[in-house]
């Protein structure tokens, strides 16, 4: 690992791009915002839990979804992957780089909910240590599907689009924003092939929205050693 | 010293990008002359590592690509053909940042690249956003990184390709101030010309002649060549409409007289004189 490259790369490409590309930054803040604002008004506040937890998740699961389209732009594009291949650093630290500058970008939206899930009054200091944790996890998941699809993205032009839909699938159809028992069991387990399901199990059960589900956790460490093996085996460092 | 004995390249299409190419780059500047498609950068990223060869076998001072890739990268630069800086970080921070890849500390980095882009005169736009800069100064910045990594073996790819003439003599004159043997690829004869002390000319995947750029063109000696549009002009060599012949000197007043152009030898003539097709 090559911690120094790691906290380069992250200073300037994540938080430093935080003042130099704020629209970026905006953007990811309203996408679950929205979701904020129209789950309130349809439960009339009910399930505004669910949309505050869920927005935490789902700003995490989006940037490390746009760190793999990022870097397929960066290897595509800007030729970027070439120039750091021959320099020693590994997929494992480009990858871990990518994904901490992205998560930079997601601290002023992580900051908004942190304020409301405040004023809410749904942080416990238990419930948020295994929620921070939780995040992490969804970081590292996402980010490990996210290098995997986007290591055969052969065009520019498709990254975007791909980037849309993996979110959309990966973000807004599991129970995110909804409490995950509501689903039938069978879709529910079809919905836990993405790491982010379980964490919002998980997470509604440690904030008491939802029945624990203590079978999510080593479903979720198995997919996130898995996806990793995963995302660094198919990324495409050196090509054949 | 970079050797390359049958090297293969198969894509998956089954096309051949590399039939079986041997080569020694032993010289201090190494220009890869060819065509769009000629080869030039599937042998680039083969020799920096950056892609695995199909067959054949390819050492850098000694070490093979394959088998000591890791050792290879700590002495190699390799800047990619179209290769572009992120917009939005500056000069300074992309130095930073590759030489951090590349092991050196922050500190030691942040001299570096200070030394780095002060010899190439980005010193003055060194926190400026690189979206800002020109094209040739975002060429430079490349360059910039080589300079500062001070590798032993610096590979370039096409680094002067869609700049224009002023901003290329820029970039020439930053790539003369690298240290270490650099290979560099290019379809502009006159870049090898000006740069390399050895030039090996590459199509369809294959090296169709090396040597230097004075024995390349030898057997030109005493000869120009004569270009004409005419459709009913006899030529040895036709390129789309223009018709080619190589004529002594003492027959360029006759040749003028009947309309042709007449042009000194350049190393364009070796890719004519061997029939590569420069028109697809």
């Amino acid at each position: 690992m090559n911690l120094r490259f790691i906290g380069t790369f992250t200073w300037y490409y994540g938080i430093r791009s935080i003042k130099r590309g704020p629209s970026y930054i905006i953007s990811s803040i309203l996408y679950p915002l929205v979701f904020l604002f129209l789950i309130t008004i349809f439960s009339a506040g009910r399930y505004i839990d669910y949309a505050v937890v869920g927005g935490f998740i789902s700003i995490i699961a989006m940037n490390a979804i746009y760190s793999g389209s990022d870097m397929a732009f960066q290897r595509l594009q800007l030729k970027t992957q070439d120039l750091f291949v021959a320099t020693g650093i590994g997929p494992a630290d480009y990858m871990l780089a990518m994904g901490l500058s992205y998560l930079a970008s997601s601290l002023p939206g992580l900051a908004v909910y942190a304020a409301i899930g405040l004023y809410l009054g749904i942080f416990g200091v238990a419930s948020t240590l295994m929620f921070v944790v939780l995040l992490l996890a969804v970081l590292l998941g996402t980010m490990a599907i996210s290098f995997t699809i986007f290591g055969f993205v052969k065009h520019v032009r498709n990254i975007w689009g791909i980037a849309g839909i993996v979110s959309i699938l990966l973000t807004v159809l599991p129970p995110t924003f909804y409490p995950y028992n509501i689903l039938p069991k069978a879709l529910l387990y079809v919905f836990m092939i993405s790491p982010i399901t379980e964490v919002a199990m998980l997470s509604q059960g440690a904030f008491g929205l939802a029945p624990k589900a203590y079978y999510a956790i080593p479903v979720l460490v198995l997919e996130i050693i898995i996806y990793s093996a995963i995302g660094v085996k198919l990324m495409r460092w050196r090509e054949k | 010293m970079i050797e390359i004995k049958k090297l293969e390249k198969r894509y998956g299409d089954g096309n051949y990008a590399l039939k079986g190419i041997s080569a020694t780059f032993s010289k201090r500047l190494t220009a890869v002359i060819g065509r769009n498609g000629a080869g030039k950068t599937t042998m680039m990223r083969i020799l920096s590592t950056q892609l695995l060869q199909s067959s054949g076998v390819v050492t850098i001072n000694g070490l093979d690509n394959i088998r000591d890739a890791k050792e290879i990268r700590k002495n190699i630069v390799s800047i990619p053909q179209e290769a572009s800086p992120i917009g939005y970080l500056t000069p300074m921070e992309h130095l930073k940042m590759y030489l951090c890849a590349r092991g050196m500390s922050l500190n030691d980095s942040t001299i570096e690249a200070g030394k780095a882009l002060k010899a190439l005169e980005l010193w003055h736009a060194r926190d400026t956003p690189t979206d800002m800069l020109s094209g040739g100064m975002k060429r430079k910045v490349f360059v910039a990184m080589a300079l500062a990594a001070n590798a032993d073996t610096i590979f370039l790819d096409e680094p002067t390709t869609g700049l224009d003439p002023l901003s290329r003599i820029e970039v020439w004159s930053a790539i003369k101030m690298l240290r270490g043997n650099i290979i560099l690829t290019t379809h502009y004869m006159e870049e090898a010309t000006e740069l390399a002390d050895e030039v090996v000319m590459v199509d369809s995947g294959k090296v169709l002649a090396t040597g230097t750029v004075s024995s390349l063109l030898s057997k030109f000696k005493g000869m120009a060549r004569a270009e004409t549009s005419n459709a009913n002009a006899k030529a040895t060599h036709t390129i789309g409409n223009t018709k080619i012949e190589y004529i002594k000197l003492k027959d360029t007043e006759r040749y003028a007289k009947n309309g042709y152009i007449i042009k000194p030898i350049t190393l364009d003539d070796l890719f004519v004189m061997r029939g590569v097709n420069i028109e697809s």
